[in-house]
């Protein structure tokens, strides 16, 4: 990691901050941005190396479920497993509630710059997005776990306002960018999805930096699936985002590192590993 | 990736032999006087490439099961996206967030003001509290923002149309129309985005916009090539202007009405 910042933020900071006193947003922005000569270079062969040693891995699982399987979609929950707090085997989690919510959150206020009332404009933002169901879930709480909900959230978007940085439209900030790589002719389906990417792509060029929201961690989970991404964004275009963030918002910690190729072998050995072994039959 | 798929779109088209194209059309022009004679005095009949995916994939009963229609942020990103693009090519926005801003506030002033260029999104998009409008928005700029950066359009020639879905409806019968979808046509190419998974089906739905085309051109003249893009993967599929493509159009539009789920001849 180039930085993690252990923010003294356990107590969060009050709604109306103003956007201008976010520092550290700036301090995110500044790191992000950070010295473009110094910027990582990959070899133009990774991407292909990366993809053949999986393909590899991927067709033994074909070989295994035979090959007329239906397709097996493998995403970091399934990889690098749940984060914490997840399960949706009883309808879902309380964790996995709140993480829909601040992520709408997140998406609001990197589109928007800002929200008004966490708790109702998340519900708004889930209910446009189609979530209706979640949202009678949420609406139909007694009182008391709704107001403890609604002071969750807050407290989780007061973090988020303070890290979250003010992107300039240049920078071309896109939220949810969902990624897919198909293997084994489609029949292994690795995906995942960006909760931010930022930055402009360029042939041959590690030109874009991906940021990542946690509502639950742990940490060391949460960064490895944002190894993860990257190494589904080298498969898609051919060069990874030269550099990643994690915003952790239930503490307002938050991490930069660049990227490095010993990252994605790393993560490519244990997604290879895992299609050996795991529980994909 | 911009630069691979910009070189697919602009590549050179390889001849096609007049002969062989003018009787791959008489005949598909055939297949579907049939067809439409056969459908009289059913239902009208639009056939779409996801007519086409449901008729002939093997997950057609889980699109056949779908929940019926209704706007979402998801339903509308593509609209709005295509929206914002024009803006940006045309100039008038400077970055996908500004061009989706602008496309939703015109949607709320139609809507306001009973304007007739309103259409159902306009008034589903005015009516959303703004935080609702807001997570549409990020949709969209996600959307139209992979599409902006996918391509070098200083290198796709004079100014490329940005989603207009063409139409061909057919002079035996009222009743059946087909549909090409494409977001970006330009004189060579025709770009079409491609969502879920890759699939067998694809060239088929594919080959019903250069079907349309054909079937569009007063003269003698040879479409452009197909271009289907999966921005998920950045994988590209190419269908060239071949005489056989009009064939496994056609009858992918028979299969279709049939409503049979027999692979189609795969003849691309």
């Amino acid at each position: 990691m180039v930085l993690v910042a252990p923010r003294p933020l356990l107590q969060p900071a009050h709604l109306e901050v103003a956007a201008a006193e976010r520092s550290s947003g700036r301090e995110v922005l500044a790191l992000l941005r950070g010295d473009t000569a110094a910027r990582p270079r990959f070899d133009p062969e990774l991407a292909g190396g990366l993809r053949a040693w999986l393909e590899d891995a991927a067709f033994d699982v074909v070989a295994t479920r035979g090959e007329h399987a239906p397709p097996v979609f493998l995403g970091p929950s399934q990889l690098l497993g749940s984060p914490a707090g997840w399960r949706d085997d009883e309808g879902l989690s309380d964790e996995l509630v709140l993480s829909r919510l601040v992520h709408v959150l997140f998406r609001q206020l990197v589109t928007e710059g800002r929200f008004d009332h966490p708790l109702r404009d998340a519900l708004d933002g889930l209910r446009a997005s189609g979530a209706e169901e979640l949202v009678r879930q949420i609406e139909s709480l007694p009182p008391a776990a709704r107001a403890s909900l609604s002071e969750t959230v807050a407290s989780h978007a007061a973090n988020v306002r303070e890290m979250v940085p003010r992107f300039a439209p240049g920078w071309m900030p896109r939220t949810n960018d969902r990624v897919a790589i198909p293997l084994a002719g489609g029949r292994v389906v690795l995906h995942g999805s960006f909760d931010l990417l930022v930055g402009l792509p360029q042939p041959g060029t590690a030109s874009l930096c991906a940021l990542g929201l946690s509502t639950s961690g742990p940490w060391a989970r949460e960064r490895r699936s944002l190894h993860y991404l990257a190494l589904l964004e080298t498969l898609r275009s051919g060069t990874p985002p030269f550099r990643l963030a994690l915003l952790e918002s239930a503490t307002g910690r938050y991490g930069v590192e660049d990227v490095r190729e010993e990252h994605l072998r790393a993560i490519a050995s244990h997604l290879s590993a895992w299609l050996a072994t795991g529980p994909h039959g | 990736m911009a630069e691979r798929l910009t070189d697919t779109l602009v590549a050179p088209l390889a001849g096609v032999d007049p002969s062989s194209w003018g009787a791959a059309l008489q005949e598909a022009k055939g297949i579907l006087a049939g067809l439409a004679v056969r459908r009289a005095g059913a239902g009208p009949f639009r056939v779409t490439g996801h007519e086409i995916r449901a008729a002939l994939s093997s997950d057609a009963t889980d699109l056949a099961g779908q929940r019926p229609f209704a706007w979402s942020a998801r339903t509308a990103r593509r609209a709005l996206g295509l929206a914002a693009v024009r803006q940006l090519v045309a100039g008038d926005a400077r970055s996908p967030v500004e061009a989706v801003r602008a496309r939703l506030e015109e949607s709320c002033r139609w809507a306001h003001d009973g304007s007739p260029c309103a259409s159902q999104l306009d008034r589903w998009v005015a009516g959303l509290p703004p935080a609702g409008r807001v997570a549409v928005g990020a949709e969209a700029v996600t959307w139209a923002t992979r599409l902006w950066c996918a391509l070098d359009w200083s290198a796709l020639g004079s100014a490329p149309v940005i989603g207009r879905d063409r139409w061909w409806d057919s002079p035996h019968s009222a009743l059946l129309a087909l549909r090409g979808r494409a977001e970006v046509r330009t004189d060579r190419a025709d770009l079409v985005v491609l969502s879920g998974p890759r699939r067998e089906t694809v060239r088929a739905e594919l080959a019903l916009v250069t079907l349309v085309e054909a079937l569009r051109s007063r003269g003698s003249g040879v479409p452009g090539r197909v271009v289907g893009w999966w921005p998920d993967s950045g994988r590209l599929v190419r269908v060239e202007p071949e005489p056989a493509v009009l064939t496994l159009g056609a009858e992918a539009v028979g299969l279709v009405l049939a409503g049979s789920g027999a692979p189609v001849r795969s003849a691309a």
